[in-house]
């Protein structure tokens, strides 16, 4: 725990949540939206770090999960009108079911393989919106009645507090016993196992819990923007900015993707000017990432201490 | 029931068609140590794998303190009482050397959040008593060689097994470090587990081990104490091979004019693993030169270099030409062909089809005669054309590869192991092809092998490699009075 | 009359679609990549085709070669600018690599289909037929080149297995699916043959692209169902397995003619999903899947 505190990561990002806090007093509506949904995509690719950084697993589609998880949370508003925490919930839960679902293929399958699977598991999710679009909206998306609050400051908070939590949790998850664990499972299998642990439940264990948040913060983003669709929760194209934001911040260090994250939406905001193009210089400056600095911000700045 | 106790019997596995381990039993009792012996190829590491869950056995029963185990995944045999450890240290990475001992004592909980506060201080005991002490917040890729083999013993250690399997211990380490890794051996005894010793070299662990099962493919061949072991005829058959006889033409040696190959001062790092040590070797035209040594000693390793596939210090020269910079796709073409102990066939396709792509270079006419000739000095090979390589017996396999190799009309044919888990009578049939080939062409050999009866009768010239060093080198029948007496 | 209708559609679909898996499975048995753009690249060959078919004034025929030429081109340009790169980059660590080389060509594709709807928009381009006219089989009038693209695309097919098995140069491709290590000790240079592979590649990329452009249209909004339903069909046929991928392509394609003529067009991906949801879960390594 000690050692946790000591992590030049954690500092880095108290530094940078001071400076969120200190926001709302100086900057505008606006960009306090882009935040917003900034900070919900910070935990999608905190969770997506968790399954790479951590198990292994290299997910392709974390937009099954995610859309599971708003699309859920969205239908049941609609349709059954429980208070907003509910819906949240279920659309957790659901969505942890997809994570299991997809841990099971996984568990059998190597590296590619698996990563293929994922984008399938995303373009079923998107076939079964599309044709049951009388419930879901199809592709036009659907609208839910309600939404956190109509204040973006509000809103702000609301987002701010959310990614604070899930970053913690997430990143003393990735710090405690069960943790290593996790890391050894993902390192070397045989390893692990002649060490005593059970790699298949821990992985397993991993899916969920990679799911849950997953699905937690999609299903926040949801009631957050009022609506859901194919475009804003599910597409291949959400699917690589999760991934992207987590190479540029540098995977295997949680905090890092989260910073990853909204620098990119911030990004993809300002090139917003450039209309499609704007996914272009995304990609191509996501392409040089990949191929001059995979280690990523903060990834570069932490391994120094590691290579021999 | 006496705790601690392993107990196996009648062990087997099947790997495909190929019998790795037949009936393999035996008995360690708790404070005791029992060497398991073989060559390279004799199921040993498979006995490891079988009992430590990594593989399946196809029958036979494993019991650690009278519960049966076989056939249950690995994490619950460890759970059980085994702890293994690896010939290849594997560290995690990412990690530091306390989190790695730590680690080795955590329980199977996916709801732990924190480790016991008892766990850190037991992990710095550890790590004292292996040595470990000044590096425990450095990561495994800044660490030397031994110290990462200290923290397999560590990891071992900090799981508390009733019984510990270890594999290969002292390859790679200096004098002294094996005599500080013999001694921590020699605690897990002097604290009553039991322990299954895996070597290749009787020597290096007489001092070590109360009893030894000698194996060879995948059978027994001898138990008893060291001493007798040594002693039994079988077992010597198998690493020296019965007489010797020796055919060298000193002469060959003797003429004017550069060697065709000429190794200089060569090293070669693994990581932090010192392979080869400034190793110095020739060969020149038409010679037939063995190079023997146990495996770990080196021979794969000097091949590769040679043939360019892994990075090396010193020169290596061939008809003069410094060969470093060079691509191995290029060095092949230029007349060195290896054919490796691991064969590298292409299993789907025919036999046929793998010597036509060895003859990919040559005109029409000339695969024409290279397929006369290989068909007429390896006989089974036209019977078998139109098989699939993968459907071949090993022996056949092994031939198959030689023949390959040779369709390149190399002017050098370094071959790595050929013998590997071959039986005697192939052994013989290998043998004799590669007389005729001696006799009959002016082809110059370069044969890497650990059964020194196969490697000598053909052989000019003999160096001995040992730990990543030639130790010895010089003419074959000298080999037999000098070298052979302390090779066992 | 349906029924024949739906073999005879269907065997066309299938084999158009075979011949995109084909490609691809074959790429990833060679070098082990599995190319996310390969829709991408589809629609670059039908897309400037189709610009040289009809803007450039070239003719459907002379127009297609333009397109497969540009097929190759791209073939080539992410090869060497994205995959090649990413392999030899001392960077990334080794077992990372293969998930790197499908991010990246993930980004690729996406950068290719940004890139082309920007100067094309994203409305789906037909190509003038081949050939015009209507045959007559067995009472179901059929455009002819429908036939012709059935009949294009096996002859392209034939001739690939020509070449893996009865060449030199093509054993060689066999042999590094099999064995690239074996290769370089035999004295081939690998970088000869990953560029044969990707050259076949492209060139079967860029013909299934424009005949795909003449037979259904085709634009920058399909890439991603185009590259989904190639790799759907060779983890279903068995990644690394040329002839898995063909009984895959004729299972999925009939699938999916059965289900727009007789259950409901908008239906049509559905049961292939749903059948490959059961390969993944009960057979991963597909039919024939080797690797």
């Amino acid at each position: 725990m000690a050692r946790a505190l000591r992590s030049p990561a954690l500092w880095i990002a108290l530094v940078l949540l001071l400076l969120a806090v200190s926001l709302p007093w100086w900057v505008s509506a606006y960009i306090l939206g882009v935040l917003t949904v900034s900070y919900y995509f910070g935990v999608f690719a905190m969770a997506w770090d968790l399954l790479f950084g951590f198990a292994n697993e290299v997910n392709f589609g974390p937009t099954f999960l995610i859309g599971l998880g708003a699309y859920t949370a969205g239908i049941l508003d609609n349709t059954l009108g429980p208070p907003i925490f509910v819906c949240v919930a279920a659309g957790a839960l659901v969505a942890m079911i997809g994570g299991v679902l997809l841990a099971l293929p996984a568990l059998r399958l190597r590296g590619p393989y698996f990563g293929l699977v994922t984008l399938v598991a995303v373009l079923l999710l998107q076939n079964a919106i599309v044709i049951f679009a009388s419930v879901t909206g199809g592709e036009i998306g659907m609208n839910v009645n309600d939404i956190l609050s109509v204040n973006a400051v509000t809103n702000y908070w609301i987002a701010l507090v959310f990614i604070a939590v899930c970053g913690a949790l997430l990143f003393g998850l990735s710090r405690s016993a069960v943790g290593l664990i996790l890391q050894a499972s993902g390192q070397d299998a045989i390893e692990a196992a002649a060490l005593g642990f059970n790699v298949t439940k821990h992985k397993l264990a991993a899916f969920c819990v990679s799911a849950l948040f997953s699905g937690l913060a999609g299903a926040m983003l949801v009631f957050y923007e009022g609506t859901a669709s194919v475009g804003t929760v599910i597409d291949i194209a959400i699917a690589v900015q999760i991934i992207i934001a987590a190479v540029l911040g540098g995977r295997r260090t949680i905090l890092g993707p989260a910073i990853g994250a909204i620098i990119l939406v911030l990004a993809g905001e300002e090139l917003r000017q450039l209309g499609q193009l704007n996914t272009f210089v995304v990609s191509a400056v996501a392409l040089a990432v990949i191929l001059f600095f995979p280690d990523g911000l903060l990834g570069h700045l932490l391994r120094r201490g590691e290579r021999g | 029931m006496s705790q601690g106790l392993l107990e196996v019997a009648g062990l087997h596995k099947r790997f495909g068609g190929l019998v790795a381990v037949k009936d393999i039993g035996f008995t360690i009792a708790p404070g005791e140590i029992l060497g398991l012996i073989g060559p390279n190829g004799s199921g040993k590491s498979t006995v490891m794998k079988l009992i430590m869950g990594i593989e399946r056995p196809n029958a036979g029963s494993v019991r650690v303190g009278g519960q049966e185990v076989a056939g249950w995944p690995t994490h619950r045999i460890a759970r059980a009482g085994i702890g293994i450890v690896f010939q290849h240290s594997r560290p995690l990475h990412r990690q530091t050397v306390l989190e790695n001992i730590k680690l080795a004592m955590l329980p199977d909980s996916l709801l732990r959040l924190a480790a016991s506060s008892h766990i850190e201080a037991r992990a710095r005991e550890i790590a004292d008593l292996v040595g470990l002490s000044e590096v425990l917040y450095r990561h495994p890729p800044t660490l030397p060689f031994a110290d990462l083999r200290r923290m397999e013993l560590a990891k071992a250690i900090a799981r508390d097994p009733k019984v510990v399997l270890v594999d290969e211990p002292f390859a790679g380490l200096t004098a002294a470090e094996v005599r500080a890794f013999s001694d921590l051996i020699a605690g897990f005894r002097a604290q009553g587990r039991a322990v299954l010793l895996v070597d290749h070299n009787v020597k290096g662990v007489t001092a070590l081990v109360d009893r030894v099962l000698a194996m060879y493919l995948g059978e027994r061949v001898a138990e008893g104490s060291a001493a007798e072991v040594m002693a039994n005829e079988t077992v010597r058959r198998v690493y020296l091979g019965g007489k010797i006889e020796t055919h060298a033409r000193p002469e060959l040696d003797a003429r004017p004019g550069r060697p065709l190959l000429d190794v200089r001062g060569v090293s070669v790092l693994y990581g932090k693993a010192q392979a080869l040590q400034d190793v110095s070797l020739h060969v020149r035209e038409q010679e037939f030169v063995s190079v023997v040594g146990l495996n770990g000693a080196g021979k794969t390793t000097l091949f590769n270099a040679i043939c360019g596939l892994v990075p090396y210090f010193g020169n290596i020269a061939w008809d003069g030409q410094e060969l470093r910079g060079r691509k191995a796709a290029t060095i092949a073409r230029g007349g060195i062909v290896q054919c490796p102990e691991t064969r590298e066939l292409f299993g789907d396709m025919s036999v046929r089809e793998n010597l036509e792509l060895g003859g990919q270079h040559l005109t029409a006419a000339e695969r024409r005669s290279q397929f006369d000739w290989l068909y007429a000095l390896f006989p089974i090979l036209p019977a078998r054309a139109r098989q699939a390589a993968r459907t071949l017996s090993g022996g056949e396999q092994q031939m198959l590869a030689i023949a390959r190799a040779l369709m390149m009309k190399p002017r050098l044919l370094v071959l790595d192991e050929p013998t590997l888990g071959l039986a005697p009578v192939i052994l013989e049939q290998l043998s004799k092809a590669l007389s005729e080939l001696r006799r009959t062409t002016p082809i110059t050999v370069l044969l890497g092998e650990q059964n020194v009866t196969f490697a000598l009768p053909h052989a000019d010239r003999v160096y001995v490699l040992e730990h990543a060093q030639i130790v010895w080198e010089g003419d074959p029948a000298r080999f037999a009075e000098e070298a052979g007496a302390g090779y066992l | 009359m349906l029924a024949l209708q739906i073999l005879i559609d269907g065997f066309a679909i299938s084999a158009l679609y075979g011949l995109g898996a084909v490609g691809f499975t074959l790429l990833f048995g060679v070098s082990g990549v599995l190319n996310l753009a390969h829709g991408g690249i589809m629609v670059i060959a039908a897309l400037i085709g189709w610009q040289a078919a009809g803007g450039l004034g070239l003719g459907t025929w002379l127009g297609s070669a333009v397109g497969v030429l540009a097929a190759l081109v791209a073939s080539y340009a992410t090869y060497f600018v994205v995959v090649r790169p990413i392999q030899r980059s001392r960077a990334i660590p080794r077992e990372e690599t293969e998930i790197f080389v499908l991010t990246g060509t993930l980004l690729w594709g996406i950068m290719i289909q940004v890139g082309m709807a920007y100067f094309y928009s994203d409305n789906p381009v037909t190509m003038r037929p081949l050939i015009d006219g209507v045959t007559n089989i067995a009472g179901v009038r059929t455009p002819t080149n429908e036939i012709l693209i059935a009949v294009i695309s096996w002859v392209a097919i034939g001739l690939l297995w020509l070449l893996v098995n009865r060449t030199r140069a093509g054993k060689a491709l066999l042999a590094a699916s099999i064995n690239p290590r074996g290769l370089v000790l035999l004295g081939f240079e690998l970088d000869r043959i990953y560029l044969m592979v990707w050259t076949i590649y492209g060139v079967l990329a860029g013909i299934a692209g424009v005949l795909l452009a003449s037979f259904l249209g085709v634009g920058t909004s399909n890439i991603g169902n185009l590259t989904a339903s190639a790799f759907s069909i060779v983890v279903m046929g068995g990644l690394g397995s040329v002839s898995g991928s063909l009984v895959a392509a004729y299972v999925v394609g009939y699938l999916e003619t059965f289900t727009a003529y007789e259950i409901a067009p908008t239906l049509r991906p559905i049961p292939a999903l749903i059948l490959l949801v059961l390969v993944v879960y009960l057979r991963p390594q597909g039919l024939l899947g080797r690797r």
